[in-house]
């Protein structure tokens, strides 16, 4: 496997996409692409670029999205044009798939659709992992991966990003080879010799009395303990609805609810989105009925701890291979928290892959992993405010 | 046996009775655990609000301190390009996305008031396109009265923080098509005033009271800048037109100049022939007169020597005048060659004494000289030099009294040597020392009512001094003598 990494930040966006593929194309040395995975700022997210992108690159299948945030080895920026072109060997498979117009009512069998999609052509083909990048999408993300995970299989490693915006909410962009998607979901298999290591983490702790749900449908928590779901957060901040509905964007990235999830060493986090006039809460990701929650708090520490131990997590299971490239999908919400100091996270990531390892990333409004305890059965789950590596080595 | 089976029976009843009381006391006894762990899960989950609260509080102040920091880097580099220039748009272009964006948004907007075309007119535009940046040019023209009063009453106005009597905040928001935003008025001390936008279409951000401290000394900074500009700009057209007025009088000068040069030059050459016509007759007298004086053409009476003696006097005055002015204008049209050369200063000093000894006597002067040892070499014309000299020490002779005092001293700087010709004479009074140099310039005093002379030796003297590109000057005291300084260029 040869990697080659590029980006620019030309205010002219075609210029921009030149630069970066010129810098890519030189990295691979003379050795064919096979893939290339495309990132950008939301300004770079226009079909004449990715028909120039498509072109320059000779029509090799493209994926990515775009983001408001870009990582690479020199740093986050805000704005650019990122792409990473891997040159496989031929005992390595893959198949790019997407779908798009996905709904609340649709979801599920959208995930099942784009499964079947992916899996076409693998027939006999042993299959490793499956990445995928999906719309901002706050209520459908576990309906989504609940059918992926049907068709792909339950213990199947699922690893995937919803893209943020610049936080107005409006729309995220998804590349497939030309094709510029919205509301949509893209995704990859790979199959076949095909290494990875992969470590998800958010560093929250769990503080106050464990509660249950008593009424929830599927994003929307109505009740907790038996009251309405808002009391919890009027509780522990001494705030009425009006006064936590303003705050809520912080509260809720700095406060997340976390599920107990039996065997795993971290809860399972759901950010606040609104808060219904019934007091009920709107999460991002959904929240079975009857699940144990618990209000979580973290420290810079314990974030960047956590950015750390997922790091070496993704390298240990590699056992001891040459790492090629690390794809980074880090929470927004962490990044916000960071605030200037933003790039210490990436310093921690650079410290334990190398500062030379290709590293390429999103800011994330929503990670998909599997969890690894025995309880889980590997089962991927859409979290929040999580740094995810996936660390790729040799073939 | 039945006695026994009801001892027995009584036994196991109490036993039981024991073991029941025991065993509710047991039960009580959990029930009370029970109660102080359900107890201490409530102090906890109280303590573990409290550490919520706390620890929201810490973040609320650790994000502004953040805020503040970020924003106050962001406004020092701001200024610092701001600052780079003197010209007022290009103040506006130095705001670049990438401050704003460090500032928390990503729209801007920048307007002045065109007093004279009525009208709001855009200065900076960060995160509109085309389109948008003119409907809200319009809207904006459209409201304008809103907006002059901002201006007018120095007044801030955010999405968060809105004055009274203007417009409403949704109104603002579908204007500038953000959510946040924050308007704060460029009040400059002269020149157009305007105002500064800044917003984001971000529906989670608010505007702190910090933000809008920031955008304010923003357009603090602007107004200032353009205030400078406006005053740099100022001074420069100030300039621009002396310079012209400058140019102007410099020409009309070189023109006064040149034609002082051509009378100047007519008046040396009428000088020059004049003299030359007047020296052929002036010859001719001065020779019938010496002939006749020789008695060789007969003897004649007293009265007539006398007169004739007068003659041959007057004519030698004469002769020496217009040698004088003959010589001063050789030296005006640069006609008299000079050959400069180094030459021993006390040599010609000496020779200049032993020239004047006779005089020097008989009015007992004392005469001295005061050489340093570096300054004894002069660059100069030996004969002119001598003139020089002779007039000096002259003009000294004549005008110090019985057993006065004259002395010439030397210092040098920078291979320049000053001579002073130093005498404890009349002096000279301060109105005759700035025309002494003029041409038949003499100073109305007893001596010179007593003693005749052209009134042309210092402008001789002055004009052989600048003929060495030099400098000559006069210093004196009424009763306390004269001094008369003239710089030459040092010999090797």
């Amino acid at each position: 496997m040869k990697i080659g990494f590029g980006f620019s930040q030309l205010k002219e966006h075609i210029q921009a996409a030149n630069e970066a593929i010129g810098q890519a194309v030189i990295g691979l040395a003379n050795m064919p692409a096979s893939l290339a995975f495309i990132f950008t700022s939301t300004e770079f997210a226009h079909p004449l670029l990715l028909r120039t992108a498509h072109n320059l690159l000779g029509e090799i299948p493209i994926l990515g999205c775009s983001s408001q945030g870009i990582l690479t080895n020199k740093g986050i920026f805000k704005y650019g044009f990122a792409v990473l072109l891997v040159s496989l060997n031929q005992q390595t498979f893959f198949n790019i798939a997407s779908i798009k117009d996905i709904n609340k009512d649709t979801a599920f069998s959208s995930g099942k659709e784009l499964a079947n999609k992916l899996l076409y052509g693998f027939k006999n083909v042993r299959r490793s992992l499956s990445i995928i990048f999906s719309d901002k999408l706050t209520t459908e993300g576990t309906s989504l991966i609940n059918g992926l995970q049907e068709n792909l299989g339950r213990s199947f490693p699922l690893i995937g990003a919803s893209a943020a915006d610049n936080f107005t909410n409006q729309k995220t962009f998804q590349y497939v080879n030309d094709h510029l998607l919205s509301g949509s979901c893209s995704g990859i298999l790979f199959g076949g010799k095909f290494n990875f290591g992969f470590g998800i983490k958010h560093g929250w702790f769990a503080l106050g009395k464990m509660r249950c749900v008593t009424g929830s449908n599927s994003n929307v928590i109505q009740e907790i303990d038996g009251e309405a779901a808002v009391k919890l957060y009027e509780d522990y901040f001494a705030k009425d609805t009006l006064e936590l509905a303003k705050e809520l964007r912080r509260i809720s990235i700095s406060y997340p609810l976390g599920i107990y999830l039996p065997g795993e060493k971290e809860y399972l986090l759901r950010n606040i989105i609104s808060i219904r006039d019934d007091g009920s809460l709107v999460t991002q990701g959904d929240v079975p009925q009857g699940s144990k929650i618990r209000l979580m708090i973290s420290t810079g520490d314990s974030r960047l701890e956590a950015a750390l131990a997922a790091c070496e997590e993704a390298k240990r299971s590699l056992g001891g291979l040459k790492i090629k490239f690390v794809m980074v999908f880090d929470s927004a919400a962490r990044l916000s928290l960071l605030g200037r100091q933003s790039d210490i996270e990436l310093g921690v990531i650079k410290e334990v892959f190398g500062k030379d390892t290709p590293l390429i990333g999103i800011c994330t409004n929503g990670e998909q992993a599997p969890l690894k305890s025995i309880n889980s059965l590997g089962k991927t789950y859409f979290r929040n405010q999580s740094i995810d590596i996936l660390a790729i080595g040799d073939q | 046996m039945l006695s026994f089976i009801f001892i027995s029976i009584c036994l196991i009843v109490a036993s039981l009775g024991i073991s029941l009381l025991s065993k509710i006391q047991r039960l009580k006894e959990a029930g009370d655990k029970i109660k102080t762990l359900n107890l201490s899960l409530e102090e906890m989950d109280e303590q573990a609000k409290l550490i919520m609260r706390t620890d929201m509080e810490l973040n609320k102040a650790q994000e502004e301190l953040d805020k503040k920091i970020s924003g106050l880097d962001t406004l020092q580099k701001l200024s610092q390009e701001i600052n780079t220039t003197l010209e007022e748009k290009q103040i506006f272009k130095k705001i670049d996305n990438k401050y704003l964006e460090e500032l928390g948004f990503e729209r801007s907007l920048a307007f002045l008031w065109k007093s004279l075309e009525r009208e709001f007119r855009p200065y900076l535009r960060l995160g509109y396109n085309d389109e948008e940046a003119a409907k809200i040019e319009t809207a904006l023209n459209a409201n304008k009265d809103y907006f002059l009063d901002l201006i007018q009453n120095g007044i801030s106005a955010s999405s968060e923080f809105m004055p009274e009597g203007f417009l409403a905040k949704d109104k603002i928001r579908r204007m500038f098509l953000v959510h946040s935003f924050i308007i704060c008025p460029v009040l400059t001390q002269e020149g157009d005033r305007g105002f500064i936008f800044v917003g984001t279409q971000n529906t989670e951000a608010s505007i702190t009271k910090g933000d809008q401290e920031f955008i304010s000394i923003l357009a603090n900074q602007i107004s200032q800048t353009l205030d400078n500009a406006r005053l740099f700009e100022k001074i420069w057209k100030s300039q621009q037109e002396l310079e012209i007025k400058v140019e102007e009088r410099t020409r009309q000068l070189t023109q006064a100049l040149e034609e002082v040069k051509t009378i100047s030059k007519r008046k040396s050459d009428f000088i020059s022939s004049v003299s030359h016509e007047l020296r052929t007759p002036l010859t001719s007298i001065k020779g019938y007169a010496a002939i006749l004086l020789t008695g060789k053409l007969g003897t004649m009476p007293d009265e007539i020597k006398n007169r004739l003696e007068k003659i041959n006097r007057h004519s030698d005055e004469l002769v020496h005048m217009v040698n004088d002015l003959l010589d001063i204008s050789r030296i005006e049209s640069g006609k008299v060659d000079m050959k400069i050369e180094s030459l021993d200063l006390k040599t010609v000093i000496e020779k200049v004494a032993d020239l004047l000894s006779e005089q020097l006597k008989t009015k007992n002067i004392s005469f001295g000289s005061n050489i340093v040892d570096s300054c004894q070499k002069i660059m100069a014309d030996r004969g002119q030099i001598e003139r020089v000299f002779i007039n000096l020490v002259g003009n000294a002779l004549k005008f110090t009294p019985q057993n006065g005092k004259i002395n010439i001293n030397a210092n040098c700087a920078n291979k320049i040597i000053q001579i002073d010709v130093v005498d404890s004479g009349f002096g000279i009074p301060q109105e005759a020392q700035e025309h002494i140099f003029e041409e038949f310039y003499r100073v109305d005093n007893t001596i010179n009512q007593q003693v005749k002379g052209t009134g042309l030796g210092l402008t001789l003297v002055k004009h052989i001094v600048e003929a060495h590109q030099g400098k000559i000057w006069v210093k004196s005291k009424l009763g306390e003598g004269s001094t008369f300084s003239f710089t030459l260029k040092a010999g090797e």
